[in-house]
């Protein structure tokens, strides 16, 4: 129903898919071991939270059970709002497979709770050398892009990015359409 | 399907719905009628189109040209590209260009055929005057447009519009060449229910098509507040915009008041044009609107039933 959805103007939140953020779990082998990246030990969600105090207070919620689960499984969970006015729950742990399990179920609950279409993207942070880079996942197309801030503010390092990406080939889902590797500044990890 | 946290607008897409019925009605009727008086009308019509294709595809260059915007990249304004990368990706659009117009007054535009070319533009004045929520709701709007592909709507439904306008006004130039067609005895008569027809088309059409615009918009106004979720926040943009508009002199305003159809806020005095032929609802309209949905969506999310069973077995049950 796409082209009555634009006839009629009516706008639907994309949902969000999670079933290829598990990806990134086989893809780990070949990105430190091949690629050389050292892990960063961080991966945050992030989404936009909606303007109302009831949802407020379902993240109040969502913070209470994300501490419970962190004191279980030795996960350090903790989250932020910056100045775009964006959420994060970031999450710290050495094992890498325990993080992407973390950021699953973080995305698993905002889902359940209809709220799906809030997810933004989930970022885990990798080291080239002293340099952070970034694999994105976008829950709108369920793949991953690479993101490698340079310098200054509002500058990426593309031709790093189109290495990485050239260099996982088959192993991730990378994103094809490149006007969709949208740059996320401000990542907490 | 899942419950949903925002709610839907009925009403609204039945009226969008009959207003474009009704303006394939008339033009179904027109053409009926230039096909009736004969084959020289038919040129016209086509000619029509084709002066119409050009401008679809010059006028998004032609209105950013006009305006003076100019294509600003990342470096140069890091805060509006950080925001617009946002949403786009939770919009799910590819990025759009942005362009800044140097203007006080403060407004935005989204143009371009497709997704993949569309530019949007704010003025100098927006960016300065609204707080970062309130620009990003008003990119969100814009956005919107884009996603729902506005400039595209408009055009074709502009299409036989302007062909009418164009047999109307090029009326006894035409009867040299065109509108022969066997009935001798007809050919005054049938240049008359041409021309008739003609002006009736236009004039219908033409508030059939600012309906229309004005459909678009609260569209878009609905489709900012679900990307961003804080209708209360474009609620508060647009009250800024328009008490800032009433403050700036006439004179600066007339300067952009032909790009009217492309702004997030005509750039008339308040309450000088009736609503009825202006291509934008009127502000209490609109906030009426945004109010009613975000009252809406604290009803939705106050409902116990809307967070669903699931949660009972969901990973974080408490």
């Amino acid at each position: 129903m796409r082209i009555l959805d634009i006839l009629l103007g009516r706008t639907r939140p994309v949902p969000s898919r999670l079933d290829s953020l598990f990806a990134i779990s086989t893809a780990y082998l070949t990105l430190t071991a091949d690629l050389g990246l050292m892990p960063g030990g961080r991966a945050a969600v992030c989404f936009r939270p909606i303007d109302s105090a009831r949802f407020e207070a379902l993240g109040v919620d969502l913070q209470g059970i994300l501490k419970i689960s962190g004191e279980e499984t030795g996960v350090a969970i903790r989250t932020t709002t910056d100045s775009y006015g964006f959420q994060w729950v970031t999450v710290e742990s050495s094992d890498f497979q325990e993080l992407v399990s973390t950021i699953h179920l973080v995305s698993l609950n905002l889902e359940d709770r209809g709220f799906g279409d809030r997810l933004l993207a989930a970022v885990f942070s990798f080291l080239d050398g002293k340099r952070p880079i970034y694999w994105v996942y976008n829950y709108k197309r369920g793949s991953f892009y690479p993101f490698v801030p340079g310098g200054a503010p509002g500058q990426r390092d593309n031709a790093r990015e189109l290495r990485l990406a050239a260099a996982i080939g088959q192993e991730l889902p990378v994103e094809k359409d490149m006007e969709r590797w949208y740059p996320l500044w401000e990542v907490p990890v | 399907m899942r419950a949903r946290w925002y709610g839907g607008d009925t009403g609204l897409t039945v009226r969008m719905f009959v207003t474009m019925f009704l303006l394939f009605a008339i033009y179904l009727a027109f053409l009926a009628v230039l096909f009736w008086a004969g084959a020289g009308y038919i040129t016209v019509a086509v000619v029509g189109a084709a002066l119409l294709l050009v401008q679809y595809f010059y006028s998004d260059r032609l209105v950013l040209w006009s305006l003076g915007a100019r294509i600003v990249s990342p470096t140069d304004e890091p805060e509006l590209h950080g925001m617009l990368d946002r949403l786009a990706a939770l919009a799910d659009l590819p990025k759009p260009r942005l362009a800044v117009v140097d203007s006080e007054i403060p407004n935005a535009l989204a143009t371009g055929r497709s997704q993949r070319s569309s530019v949007v533009a704010v003025t100098r004045g927006l960016a300065e005057r609204l707080d970062p929520p309130e620009l990003e709701a008003v990119l969100a709007h814009e956005l919107t447009h884009v996603k729902n592909r506005d400039v595209t709507v408009i055009t074709i439904a502009s299409f036989l519009s302007t062909v009418a306008f164009f047999v109307m006004r090029n009326f006894a130039f035409m009867g040299l060449y065109g509108g022969r067609r066997g009935r001798d005895q007809g050919g005054a008569g049938a240049f008359a229910i041409v021309y008739l027809a003609s002006l009736l088309v236009w004039l219908i059409s033409f508030f059939l098509i600012r309906a229309l615009s004005r459909y678009r918009e609260y569209a878009a106004d609905r489709g900012s507040a679900i990307i961003t979720g804080a209708p209360s926040q474009l609620a508060s943009a647009l009250l800024k915009i328009s008490g800032t508009m009433q403050r700036i002199p006439q004179r600066d305003l007339r300067e952009v008041e032909g790009m009217n159809a492309f702004f997030i806020f005509p750039a008339v005095g308040a309450g000088s044009v009736m609503e009825l032929f202006s291509t934008h609802p009127s502000l209490e309209h609109r906030l009426a609107r945004l109010e009613r949905m975000q009252r809406e969506m604290e009803g939705r999310l106050e409902d116990p039933g809307h967070s669903s069973g699931a949660d009972a077995s969901g990973p974080f049950a408490a």
